[in-house]
């Protein structure tokens, strides 16, 4: 089936009564395969929000999410995450290693998750970290690893099921300048090669160069996009 | 993947702690066990050396510490009945014990007649068979240096009358605090200073083949005064009569029921704190597309791992410990299937403390990875 991930007018809102935030307000975009989008914009101005409605993880109020085709609104809690498992790879900010498990072991977890044990598993795990460069480390705890190797290592665990959709929020925010420029070289060449949708939400302007597409957020809704189809 | 043995591993002091209290309630369920089974055992163990098939006891006598006479002419009704085959006088009281040192000690004299059962000790003349010696006592070893009697032959004095010791035997440690001494019946009136004819239990034994029902209704409707009891029945009636009655039982119970609780407790705290620690990562496998049943899975197998090795140790400690109590508690019995059975009780126990755990772990929001 084709690659696809969009939004169709979602709302979403955090609180009730006065204490309502809208966080995203009437958002309609589409991706497209082999792109690398940026999600731009102020704090607080919707792009995490944004990128876990896109991400599955919360139902919108209103508007649909529509993921590799299926409708998120309607899934229950198992037939989102069997959704999210088969289709989205996801990179944080804070890396989000299992901190007691190494690094070939962290992308075990991804294929366990699948339902993918034993041999092959352990040749995906081995492959996924070889294309990431850090099979050299891949006996190591993330506690002996360093920033930019964290971070290749939760790429590699968020790609070693092969998903079309990568997601990240911020990945390069807490790596030095040179370990952030490999990282973002390392996702431009992700989308670019299989022909995934990757979503990488950033302050950062040096990403500017390398993203196909930017789409720029203020108070919840999209001010401007780059890539709109006319 | 052992994601739950690694987080356990990750924390090894808290690890560690978790051993001990587990290990620490496996001790206690066993030893509680222990005590309690090996109460109950030696609550009927006389009762239960017999192989007489009904025992005749005096209405409201509920054990066999609790002698009361019965009618001796009861023993040539019973003998009337068709398919009864036997019946031994059993008498039974307490007696003063003149150690050599002229120290005195309340003993327990039991007395019957041949024929009581092969386990039942009896001063036979040669092994388990053949006539009976007069004039001679059996004691139990683990009340020897008590009675201080250093072996077989030694002369001895029981409310006044001579008598010596014809054989220390094993495995009738009493529990009521005076030690069983036992002789024929003949000179057990003599000791206890009976008549000639008094009897307190008759043991009864049929013939193979015959219905015990019908026996054991015909010996009721013959003797409405008294209990007509099968030899199990007589053995549950002292049981509960010493458990349950004394309060004994429920003391033990309790001590036992306390170590689960003391487990329980350990467990799920350190369970508890484990997954709250790892809250964060469990939000990560949810996002990342883990089932419920993953979810609930790891922290089940965290509880599960910590039982099996918990109970592991604790049992490896019990069995010494139950060898030690016994030389000074000699009752304590533990049967194999008492550290068996515990193991069992502990992963029950661990399941019971991950709940919390689990459900904490499995509710855990999947959005809130993006949110860090
Ligand atoms: N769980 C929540 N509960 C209440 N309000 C929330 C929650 N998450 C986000 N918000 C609010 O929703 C709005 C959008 O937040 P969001 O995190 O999407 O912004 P952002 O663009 O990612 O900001 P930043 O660049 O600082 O990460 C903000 O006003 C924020 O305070
Ligand atoms: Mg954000």
């Amino acid at each position: 089936m084709n690659t696809c991930l969009s939004t169709d007018h979602v709302s979403v809102s955090y609180g009730s009564g006065a204490a309502t935030v809208r966080a995203l307000r009437d958002v309609t975009l589409d991706f497209r395969p082999g792109e690398l989008t940026l999600i731009m914009g102020p704090s607080g101005s919707g792009k995490t929000t944004l990128l876990s409605a896109l991400g599955g993880l919360l139902t919108p109020d209103t508007g649909e999410v529509s993921i590799m085709g299926t409708t998120v609104r309607g899934l229950d809690q198992e037939e989102a995450g069997r959704l999210r498992q088969r289709s989205i790879g996801y990179v944080f900010q804070a890396f989000r290693l299992f901190r007691s498990l190494t690094a070939i072991e962290n992308a075990l977890v991804a294929l366990e998750i699948g339902g993918v044990r034993g041999p092959r598993a352990l040749d995906k795990a081995k492959a996924a970290l070889e294309a990431v460069g850090v099979s050299h480390r891949a006996n190591c705890l993330p506690s002996e690893l360093s920033g930019g190797e964290k971070q290749r290592v939760a790429i590699a665990r968020a790609l070693v099921n092969d998903p079309p959709i990568l997601l990240a929020d911020e990945p390069t925010a807490s790596l030095d300048h040179a370990s952030g420029e490999q990282i973002a070289s390392l996702l431009r060449g992700i989308a670019a090669g299989a022909r995934r949708i990757v979503v990488v939400v950033t302050h950062d302007n040096r990403w500017l160069e390398r993203g196909d597409r930017i789409v720029e957020m203020s108070d919840g809704q999209v001010t401007k996009d780059s890539g709109e189809i006319q | 993947m052992g994601l739950a043995w690694r987080n356990l591993c990750h924390e090894r002091t808290r690890f560690a702690v978790t051993l001990c209290g587990i290990s620490f309630a496996v001790l206690l369920m066993v030893l509680q066990g222990s005590l309690l089974t090996g109460f109950m055992r030696s609550a009927s163990r006389v009762i239960d050396a017999s192989d007489a098939e009904f025992w005749i006891v005096a209405k409201g006598v509920a054990c066999f510490e609790c002698a009361t006479p019965v009618p001796a002419r009861f023993r040539e009704i019973a003998l009337g009945i068709p398919g009864v085959i036997a019946v031994e006088r059993v008498v039974a009281g307490a007696a003063v014990w003149k150690k050599p040192s002229g120290k005195s000690q309340l003993v327990y004299v039991v007395g019957t007649e041949h024929g009581a059962g092969r386990e039942f000790p009896l001063p036979y003349l040669s092994g388990s068979e053949g006539p009976l010696k007069p004039e001679m006592v059996m004691l139990d070893e683990s009340n020897a240096e008590l009675l201080e009697v250093s072996g077989a032959g030694i002369g001895v004095e029981i409310n006044r009358r001579q008598a010596s010791v014809a054989e220390v035997i094993s495995d009738f440690g009493s529990f009521i605090g005076q030690p069983y001494m036992f002789t024929t019946y003949r000179d057990a009136v003599q000791y206890l200073g009976l008549s000639g004819e008094d009897v307190h239990f008759l043991a009864v034994h049929a013939s193979t083949g015959s219905s015990l029902a019908r026996i054991q209704s015909e010996l009721q409707s013959r003797m409405p005064e008294v209990n007509v009891w099968r030899r199990e029945e007589f053995a549950w009636e002292a049981q509960t009569y010493w458990t349950m009655l004394t309060g004994a039982g429920s003391a033990i119970l309790t001590a036992a029921f306390l170590g689960f609780v003391v487990g329980t407790v350990v467990v799920s705290q350190t369970i508890y704190a484990t997954t709250m620690e790892n809250l964060e990562e469990f939000a990560t496998l949810k996002a990342m597309g883990a089932s419920r049943f993953y979810i609930q899975r790891i922290v089940l197998t965290q509880a599960w791992i910590s039982g099996s090795i918990g109970a592991l140790i604790g049992v490896s400690i019990t069995i010494p410990l139950v060898r030690l109590v016994k030389q000074s508690i000699a009752w304590v019995y533990m049967p194999w299937w008492m550290p068996v059975s515990m193991v069992a009780v502990t992963l029950g126990m661990c399941s019971l403390a991950a709940i919390v755990s689990v459900r904490k772990a499995v509710s855990v929001e999947p959005a809130r990875v993006f949110r860090a």
